[in-house]
């Protein structure tokens, strides 16, 4: 016999708690995957509404995918296209990687933006979250005209009282989302075309079909 | 140990933070608010209370050789739901408090009080002891989360209590906060506890010293 009646005692043990964990467990992600999905789903809904211009369309729905990024297109009644949206994340920030959700319009012009995911210090880095007025200083700003730097480094943007690291990493962040945006921007309009030209309802196509005159 | 005793245990004489010094990393972690610090106590109290309850039942049933690795797996099991039922209905509590969750298991406390009460004592008693030891831990995770959030940011629970033209103590937000603060804490029980010797010391005295007053 390979065990003894002790040893065999304890390998079942171990194996009852085991399988035991492992069911409760299991039973608890199938109860809790779907409200998670949708506490993340509103949690996206919420920040979507804040950096995109006023839509009509569920942009989260309407997501498209544009060089490996998912982008939320924001359309107004009629399917004309109000703005884009998509999550561009900083790594280079003071403690794990800063998750910004960046939405622009057309042109190319910035929004608003949120960060949806932080780690930064509570009361020091965390301005990126509850500065209000220094996420406001985003609005308008486009790739160009526009010192894309904290002013310590000469750029347009305040960094915070003993936070420098933090709204540079964002500074950054946004900036390289701009640049994104204008070098795929047709790729983008076209997707919007693409999707709006499918038969999901005849008001929105047949706009769709406008769109891209009354873009440019 | 009668139930009040238990509590008066678990709760104060041997708190984990103030006279075990146990936990430090969710301790230090965490407490830059007194809200970040009573939700991570909740979360902890939750866990020690299936972790109590479940080892306490199973006490008799596990080979004392694998009882460690027994506790760890039920103790695992118990963060990891707990982990899960936030994300789904405390999502934004979970984005900040979501890195230090999963390290509960770590959390020797809850270990310790599996091998040291749990498997040694009865049911009701386990959970009156998680109730008590959690209600401890959670107590001082909102003190020190409250001075620090208090000395950094001039706020409590994220009510500004000086106005704009207080000077932040960033230090205070600091993980090196954290340890003075827990520092000076410390002295302040200690202190009590001081006194609340003396007085058990001394009944004698200072009961015919008030009657002498009294008449």
């Amino acid at each position: 016999m390979m065990f003894d009646r002790d040893q065999a005692r304890m390998v079942l043990a171990i194996f009852v708690v085991a399988v035991l964990a492992a069911a409760i467990v299991g039973l608890t992600d199938i109860f809790t995957r779907g409200p998670i999905a949708q506490a993340q789903k509103e949690a996206l809904h919420k920040a979507l509404v804040l950096v995109l211009p006023k839509h009509a369309n569920d942009a989260q729905a309407d997501l498209l995918t544009v060089a490996e990024t998912t982008i939320y297109p924001g359309k107004d009644a009629l399917g004309n296209v109000r703005g884009f949206a998509w999550e561009v994340i900083a790594r280079d920030g003071y403690s794990g990687s800063i998750r910004i959700l960046v939405g622009v319009r057309p042109d190319g012009e910035i929004h608003a933006i949120r960060v949806t995911n932080h780690l930064e210090t509570p009361g020091l880095g965390d301005g990126i979250v509850k500065n209000h007025d220094w996420l406001q200083s985003f609005a308008g700003r486009m790739l160009e005209g526009t010192r894309w730097k904290v002013k310590k480094d000469g750029g347009d943007f305040d960094q915070f009282t003993g936070a420098t690291i933090t709204p540079r990493a964002v500074v950054k962040a946004v900036k390289g989302a701009l640049a994104f945006y204008n070098s795929h921007r047709q790729a983008i309009l076209n997707a919007v075309e693409e999707q709006n030209a499918k038969p999901r309802g005849a008001k929105v196509s047949e706009h769709g079909m406008k769109l891209e005159t009354k873009i440019d | 140990m009668t139930k009040s005793e238990v509590f008066y245990d678990g709760f104060w004489h041997n708190n984990t933070i103030f006279a075990q010094l146990l936990g430090m990393c969710p301790l230090l972690g965490v407490t830059t608010s007194a809200e970040n610090g009573f939700w991570m106590g909740a979360a902890t109290m939750l866990v020690l209370l299936g972790s109590n309850l479940v080892v306490s039942l199973v006490r008799d049933l596990i080979p004392k050789n694998v009882r460690i690795p027994a506790y760890i797996t039920i103790i695992a099991a118990f963060v990891t739901v707990v982990g899960m039922a936030m994300n789904a209905w405390m999502h934004e509590m979970y984005l900040i408090l979501g890195l230090f969750i999963p390290l509960i298991v770590v959390n020797c406390a809850i270990l310790g009080r599996a091998e040291a009460f749990a498997s040694k004592n009865s049911v009701s008693d386990s959970v009156v002891d998680a109730l008590a030891v959690s209600a401890g831990f959670t107590f001082a995770l909102v003190v020190l989360g409250g001075v620090r959030e208090l000395l950094g940011q001039g706020e409590l629970f994220g009510f500004a209590l000086f106005g704009d033209s207080y000077p932040d103590v960033l230090m205070f937000i600091l993980p090196p906060g954290a340890f003075i603060a827990l520092g000076f804490i410390l002295a302040g029980v200690n202190l009590i506890n001081r006194k609340l010797k003396q007085r058990a010391e001394t009944p004698l005295a200072v009961t015919t010293t008030e009657t002498a007053e009294a008449k």
